[in-house]
């Protein structure tokens, strides 16, 4: 391992091409706009790859105070999740190229997007906690213009929601920061623990306490019951693609925070079979069911996919909750599936808001015979998302509820399964009903006024490249598994 | 070369000229006297830092009161931080009020006592012991009255009044805890650990736990601890330089000053530690760290959001100082000044908007980013200073009050550090608005209604500059400073 | 040297004599005479001070051939020179400062008696301050009464008529009280000199069936002389009476007379009962309590109060609580602070009662607040002087106030069960002082641009001016260089006892 900028390429690159075109007035052509901002998307893109093909480099960039370096170090973890951002920010970015043109000041939105990409990246690298802790502060911050893009009074109120649950976990998890680098040697991510036993001398309780407040304050970003409810709220009002990236890949800040405190800073065996994991397991467990509850009440296709992605999110916290290898396995596949599956979801969505400007479920009567292969892709993905074989949904669920069972948990380790069992079947009850009342729109439908309206090629290559991987996720296992199993051999 | 000891007594006395000379002189135009003001400003700031930097060994009596007790200046660690703050700020804050002050009446006479302020300030700083402390402390109050009363409106006279009681009457309750440490103490010095005599305490104890916990109380009047903090925001009446420089960092500040002096410089971190004494005083300063914020949260007025603002900080600096650990004061102190720049400079962005548009209710903002993009840029920096963001200066100094806390196994700080965490939620919801409001109206607002809305000119704009810039970069590079801090501690006990 | 030593009896003798002149001089000439009177009389008390101070002890001056027990005794000791001192200054300034309001209130055929009565009152001041006999002492208060009443009456108008009368019965019903207390002494001891009583009182105090009647002589003593000095809850008479009467008369009662009580008070403690004795009594505990209420009730009453001038009486109230606290202390420091808290009241009082009547002439000679808004803009000189005189009341440092607040606050901290009791006393009445004095403060000088009241310059008030010049740099000096004046305080006491 050796010091390297190289690290804070892909960083700055994003960061400082957002801040250019906010900044500067002189752009003003949507051409040279959408060229700076895929130029600025690719190459950060591969010099992303470039950086984690190489051999796991760190970067200290300055010291906030003496003992807090702002650091950068490139793992395993971290090496997934940059993975799994660039993929789902291309795609979106390069959907918006057509969406953003009916909003207005698509400057700021890119800009922002920009900004944002860098920041979740630098999220991704964090070495130590409070350089994380600093970039999820910033990713709130700077996803928030995103939310509340389209400046109507709902999606301002929207972002302050957004902004104020999120800070609210924040401070959960600083608070947690706080006693952490009283009793640890370290604040650097170690795989296994970073506790210094001596220091902790029969503080035990109160340190659970502490991890407990950690995993709440990162859970609202995740999603997770009681702090979920910004994000029903949130998700929908912003621009299609945002939603997308948002329930993507934004929430997985949260699933990424909860990973590095839990396996990285506490060590999963400071917390293993003690009130924190019962309650968490609790939690996530309520969370997913509820979560799809609501999405089946929900009748706005957007909310009605962030109240999945409430439940789908709390699937991967769940996996993470067990605390063992399989299941862990499931919730990181997870974290790859649903990413795909709900940015291709929310793709769709928004193609279908672009194209028809419908956006009740119950107005999507015949929208298949509209736009047949946009339903398609969603079909595909709803059916990973329901956890169909061979998709990355199977796949994943499989090894959650095979980790739960496995794990010797009492009570949970055969009540989860169940309910994740529940609320694949809720999750089918509210993605499949717009299939199938998309091409099969019954007889009385009105079949002669329907035109073709396939979107333009930029919106549906995106969102069929999304779930072909999404798929192939699933079908193609071995080189994701024999990886995963290599990060998680380290942690459990 | 180390500096005469009467140094420090004249760099004192200049503002004090400075100000008398102003309506003395018969300055033709405005112009003159603005540059006549600035330059002796600067001239005493750099003396000022002269000094701070080859402090004099010995300490310089200016008057002898009665016997022992002596108006005499000495200058320590923490006078330099609070010297040092205070001399940096203002030449700054003259610049502006400058400009913000050009359709005020009066200006003379206000100058003249802002001027003398910053004198009374630096005698504060550089007091040597707590009667000179405390006498410098009562002309703070007297000279800054006028300033809060330059309206002459109703209720300007009105909070000057509530203004005065308040801090006549909490230096009443300091004054007794002076005298406890003039006849209990070894000498009335401050003596970096506390100046108490052992051998004199004996079986009082409690009586001198009842004098501090008065004295803290007194003295927290100007440091607005809860229940005697009414007064700071309806000071806010004052004109924007007065409220920012005065009833953020000088006046304030002195209050919190005063705290450190009394309990890490006179009673002593020892002998307070782990009394009920020290229970007593840091409830009051979780409350109000959480009351603060939430009473800006409600609040509409822009000045006076932020002095709840104010209120609610002083009590983490006070926090600090009750975590009553060498630590402690370390946090209090980067508090101290990270605080005093991010506020003066939420303050100038305020003073700024409501001089250029005389806008000054929060729902009045709709859509000002746009049209002024440097000071709500800059507020913005300062909001998310003082929200605690890393990579500014408010998360340093959270963080060390917190490692602070956390370090001394007290259950009442791990409560004050979840008081400070709410604070800082609440203090996201209450800057944030505005921001937001700024930069994101609704979606049909008319910008054509704020067409007069413009950045103000330099004046105004540079001292915002720099107070922005120092507060990122103390938040990127807080070492060099925070180790200064240590070394202040460290003469309490080891870190 | 040896002529310093008859000063004291001489001083009073010339107030006397003057006093009589006076009745048959024309206004002028009595007010001249009255003015060179006191300067007079000052520099021959000023001499005997520096005489004290350099021989470092007292001195006894025998008036007349008669020794002792038939004769009259005055005694000299630094702390009695330095009071006739101030005394003398204060009432000068007091007098120059009131003079053009004399003019306009009294009647111009009674000024003459007006300067009567000043020079009996001064006399009558001078000889309760030196005398070292008890009935001589008693003499002397009756005079400063009448002439305290006709100081009152002097301005006739129905107040201050009915002011004079209250005064003037509780005035006789404290005199009366006296007059009892040193009867039973008497008989108790069958003496009248003080330093043969106090002989008395020690062998009188060893034998156990005398000390009830001893320590109700001394009640007496002190309550009769606590009323003449309105202290609470004795001070009825007070606010009309300084309230109403001409304003040199008001500065006077307020700093001289109400002192002179309390000097003599202090001097029959010390000289006559013996301050150890004094303090196993309980009367100081009952002093302690009233001085306290008095301090309380004081400042409570002067807030609600709408007069500047019956503002300014209420304070005097609270102040006199202060001193009688300090005596109720009970010890060497505490009354160390109230000798020079009836200094710096004295100065303070006076100043304020002279600046209050410069900001009323300004305002249609209307006291109310509402007209004196803005009235230290129209007269500068005045509007200072009260700035500088209430914030020696609140205690602010560098005036004479705070060295008080500061003695008595060390002279608690000394003691143990008054302590608390004290300090939070003295806090609180500094946050009631600040209350009404920086409240009337800040409304003189809050600007009331459609005053119909012109402003006067210092040019045209010029005696006014320096008197009120004269009592701040006073203030300012008590409060700065207090060391030589508390030194001289300490070692007053100990020659007094």
């Amino acid at each position: 391992m050796k010091e390297t900028f190289s690290i804070m390429i892909p960083i700055l690159i994003p960061i400082l091409t957002g801040l250019f075109l906010l900044a500067n007035p002189a752009v003003k052509k949507r051409s040279v706009l959408l060229g700076i901002v895929s130029a600025g998307l690719i190459v950060t893109a591969m010099s992303v790859f470039a950086v984690i093909l190489g051999d796991g480099d760190s970067f200290t960039l300055f010291y906030l105070t003496k003992t807090l370096p702002v650091y950068f170090k490139i793992d395993g973890i971290g090496r997934l999740f940059v993975t799994v951002v660039t993929v789902v920010w291309l795609a979106a970015g390069f959907f918006s190229f057509v969406y953003m043109k009916h909003e207005e000041n698509e400057k700021r939105y890119f800009g922002f997007y920009l900004i944002t990409y860098g920041v979740l990246i630098a999220l991704d690298f964090s070495g130590n906690i409070i350089t994380f802790y600093m970039f999820y502060e910033l990713m709130t911050l700077l996803s928030m213009p995103l939310v509340l893009h389209t400046r109507s009074r709902e999606a301002v109120m929207a972002g302050l929601k957004y902004l104020f649950y999120s800070f609210c976990g924040a401070y959960m998890v600083l608070f947690g920061i706080y006693f952490l680098n009283r009793f640890a040697n370290t604040l650097s991510f170690t795989a296994g623990g970073v506790l210094n036993q001596e220091l902790i001398g029969g503080r035990e309780p109160f340190l659970l306490f502490v991890v407990f407040l950690m995993i709440l304050g990162f859970g609202v970003k995740a999603g997770m019951f009681p702090l979920h409810g910004w994000l029903p709220t949130a998700h929908p009002v912003a621009p299609a693609p945002a939603s997308a990236a948002l329930s993507g890949i934004i929430v997985k800040g949260g699933v990424l925070g909860i990973i590095r405190t839990v396996f990285y800073l506490f060590g999963a065996d400071f917390i293993r079979d003690t009130w924190v994991q019962t309650l968490w397991l609790s939690l996530t467990l309520f969370t997913v069911f509820m979560g799809s509850m609501l999405a089946f009440r929900e009748k706005v296709l957007k909310k009605r996919l962030a109240y999945s992605t409430v439940s789908q999110v709390s699937y991967i916290l769940f996996g993470l909750a067990v605390l063992n290898p399989a299941a862990m396995e499931g919730a990181l596949l997870h974290v790859i599936a649903h990413a795909f599956v709900k940015c291709t979801l929310f793709l769709c969505a928004g193609a279908i808001i672009f194209q028809t400007g419908k956006t009740r479920v119950d107005e999507l009567r015949g929208v298949g015979k509209q736009m047949p292969i946009l339903l398609w892709c969603y079909t595909i993905v709803s059916l990973a998302l329901i956890g169909i074989p061979p998709t990355g949904g199977f796949l994943s669920k499989w090894y959650l509820a095979a980790g739960a069972l496995d794990s010797g948990i009492p009570f949970f380790g055969w009540f989860g399964p169940v309910v994740l069992l529940v609320s694949a079947l809720l999750t089918a009850g509210y993605l499949l009903p717009i299939t199938v009342n998309g091409f099969l729109p019954g007889s009385d439908f009105d079949y002669e006024h329907l035109e073709k309206r396939e979107p333009s090629m930029c919106m549906i290559l995106p969102v069929l490249i999304l779930t072909v991987l999404a798929v192939a996720v699933g079908t193609f296992p071995a080189p994701v598994l024999s990886f995963l199993t290599d990060v998680i051999g380290k942690l459990v | 070369m180390d500096m005469k000891p009467v140094m420090m007594s004249i760099v004192v006395l200049i503002p004090f000229l400075t100000g008398i000379l102003i309506p003395l002189l018969p300055f033709k135009k405005r112009g003159q006297m603005m540059v006549f003001l600035e330059t002796m400003m600067v001239i005493n700031s750099l003396l000022v830092f002269a000094i701070l930097t080859n402090p004099p060994a010995e300490q310089f009596a200016l008057v002898r009161f009665t016997g022992d007790l002596t108006l005499s200046f000495k200058i320590d660690g923490m006078s330099k931080v609070f010297g040092g703050l205070v001399a940096a700020l203002w030449p700054f804050a003259t610049l502006y009020s400058f400009e913000y002050m050009k359709h005020e009446e009066r200006e003379k006479t206000f100058f003249l006592f802002y001027t003398v302020t910053y004198g009374v300030t630096l005698g504060i700083a550089f007091a040597e012991d707590m009667v000179t402390m405390y006498f410098f402390y009562e002309l703070l109050t007297l000279v800054t009255v006028p300033l809060v009363m330059h309206t002459m409106t109703r209720e300007a006279v009105l909070a000057s009044r509530k203004y005065l009681y308040y801090s006549l009457g909490g230096a009443a309750f300091g004054f007794i805890g002076m005298v406890f440490i003039i006849v209990y103490g070894v000498s009335p010095d401050f003596v970096p650990g506390g100046s108490l005599d052992p051998a004199l305490i004996g079986d009082r104890i409690n009586v001198l736990l009842l004098v501090y916990v008065l004295a803290f109380f007194g003295f927290g009047v100007k440091a607005a601890v809860c229940p005697f903090n009414s007064w700071l925001p309806d000071a806010g009446v004052a004109p924007t330089p007065v409220t920012a420089l005065l009833h953020a960092v000088a006046v304030v500040k002195a209050g919190a000053f005063a705290i450190i002096r009394l309990t890490y410089y006179c009673f002593g971190i020892d002998f307070l530690r782990g009394t009920w004494a020290q229970y007593v005083v840091m409830t009051a300063v979780i409350f109000t760290i959480v009351y603060g914020c939430s009473r800006a949260v409600k609040e509409t007025h822009i000045k006076r959001r932020l002095a709840f603002s104010t209120i609610s900080n002083l009590s983490y600096i006070l926090f600090g100082v009750t975590i009553m650990t060498p630590l402690g004061l370390v946090g209090a102190l980067c508090h101290l000044v990270f605080h005093a720049v991010m506020k003066i400079c939420s303050f100038f962005c305020a003073g700024a908007v409501m001089y250029k548009t005389g806008r000054s209710y929060v729902h009045q903002l709709d859509g000002f980013g746009r049209r002024m993009p440097w000071v709500f840029g800059i507020f913005t920096v300062s909001s998310l200073g003082l929200m605690g963001v890393p990579g500014l200066a408010g998360f340093i100094s959270k963080w060390n009050l917190a490692q602070a806390a956390v370090a001394s196994d007290n259950p009442l700080a791990f409560a004050g550090v979840g008081a400070l965490l709410i604070s800082a939620l609440l203090t996201a919801i209450y800057m944030l608005t505005i921001v937001i409001r700024a930069f994101f109206p609704a979606k049909d607002f008319d910008y054509d209604s704020i067409k007069d809305v413009e950045d103000p000119n330099w004046y105004m704009l540079l001292p915002l500059c720099v107070f922005a810039v120092f507060i990122v970069i103390f938040g990127l590079c807080s070492t060099p400073l925070v180790d200064f801090f240590r070394t202040i501690a460290k003469e309490m006990g080891s870190l | 040297m040896d002529m310093i030593r008859s000063f004291p009896g001489m001083s009073i003798m010339l107030c006397l004599f003057a006093g009589i002149i006076s009745s048959g001089m024309k206004r002028k000439a009595a007010c001249y005479l009255n003015s060179a009177l006191i300067l007079a009389v000052t520099a021959m008390n000023a001499a005997v001070l520096y005489y004290t101070v350099v021989t470092k002890e007292a001195f006894v001056f025998v008036m007349g051939k008669f020794p002792a027990p038939w004769g009259n005794e005055l005694r000299a000791g630094m702390l009695e020179a330095a009071v006739a001192v101030l005394f003398c200054v204060i009432m000068l300034l007091s007098v120059w400062g009131g003079r053009k309001k004399l003019d306009e209130e009294v009647e111009t055929g009674k000024h003459n008696l007006y300067y009567v009565l000043l020079n009996l009152l001064l006399s009558s001041l001078l000889a309760l301050v030196y005398t070292n006999d008890l009935f001589t002492a008693y003499v002397f208060v009756e005079i400063n009464t009448i002439s305290a009443c006709g100081l009152i009456m002097i301005r006739q108008i129905g107040r201050t008529l009915e002011a004079a009368v209250r005064y003037m019965i509780m005035s006789l019903l404290g005199s009366g009280m006296l007059l009892l207390g040193i009867c039973m002494l008497y008989d108790l001891t069958g003496h009248l000199l003080m330093s043969d009583i106090h002989e008395g009182v020690l062998r009188a105090a060893a034998v156990p069936e005398y000390r009830i009647p001893l320590v109700v002589s001394i009640a007496l003593m002190v309550i009769g002389l606590s009323v003449k000095s309105a202290l609470f809850p004795f001070h009825a008479w007070l606010p009309d009476a300084y309230g109403y009467s001409t304003v040199s008369s008001a500065a006077i009662l307020s700093s001289l007379v109400s002192k002179g009580y309390i000097f003599l008070l202090i001097k029959i403690i010390y000289r006559v009962i013996g301050f150890e004795f004094f303090c196993n009594t309980h009367i100081i505990n009952v002093l302690f309590i009233f001085g306290i209420a008095g301090i309380i009730f004081g400042s409570l009453s002067a807030i609600k109060e709408n007069d500047i001038r019956r503002m300014i009486a209420f304070s005097s109230v609270a102040q006199i609580g202060y001193i009688y606290m300090g005596i109720g202390l009970g010890s060497e420091l505490g009354m160390a602070a109230s000798v020079f808290h009836i200094f710096a009241h004295a100065l303070g009082k006076a100043l304020l009662f002279i600046s209050a009547i410069g900001l009323t002439d300004v305002s249609g000679c209307s006291r109310k607040f509402i007209e004196i808004t803005g009235s230290g803009y129209r007269n500068k000189v005045a509007g200072l002087g009260f700035t500088v005189g209430s914030l020696s009341m609140v205690g602010i440092p560098i005036f004479a106030g705070f060295v008080s607040k500061l003695m008595f606050a060390r002279a608690a901290v000394g003691g143990r069960e008054k302590m608390l009791a004290t300090l939070i006393a003295l806090a609180i009445s500094t946050i009631l002082n600040s209350i009404y004095f920086m409240k009337t403060v800040i409304r003189i000088y809050t600007p009331n641009p459609d005053t119909p009241y012109g402003s006067v310059t210092i040019g045209r008030e010029k005696q006014y001016a320096f008197a009120i010049v004269l009592f701040m740099v006073l203030n300012i000096f008590f409060g700065m260089m207090s060391q030589p004046i508390v030194d001289l305080i300490h070692a007053g006491i100990a020659v007094l006892g």
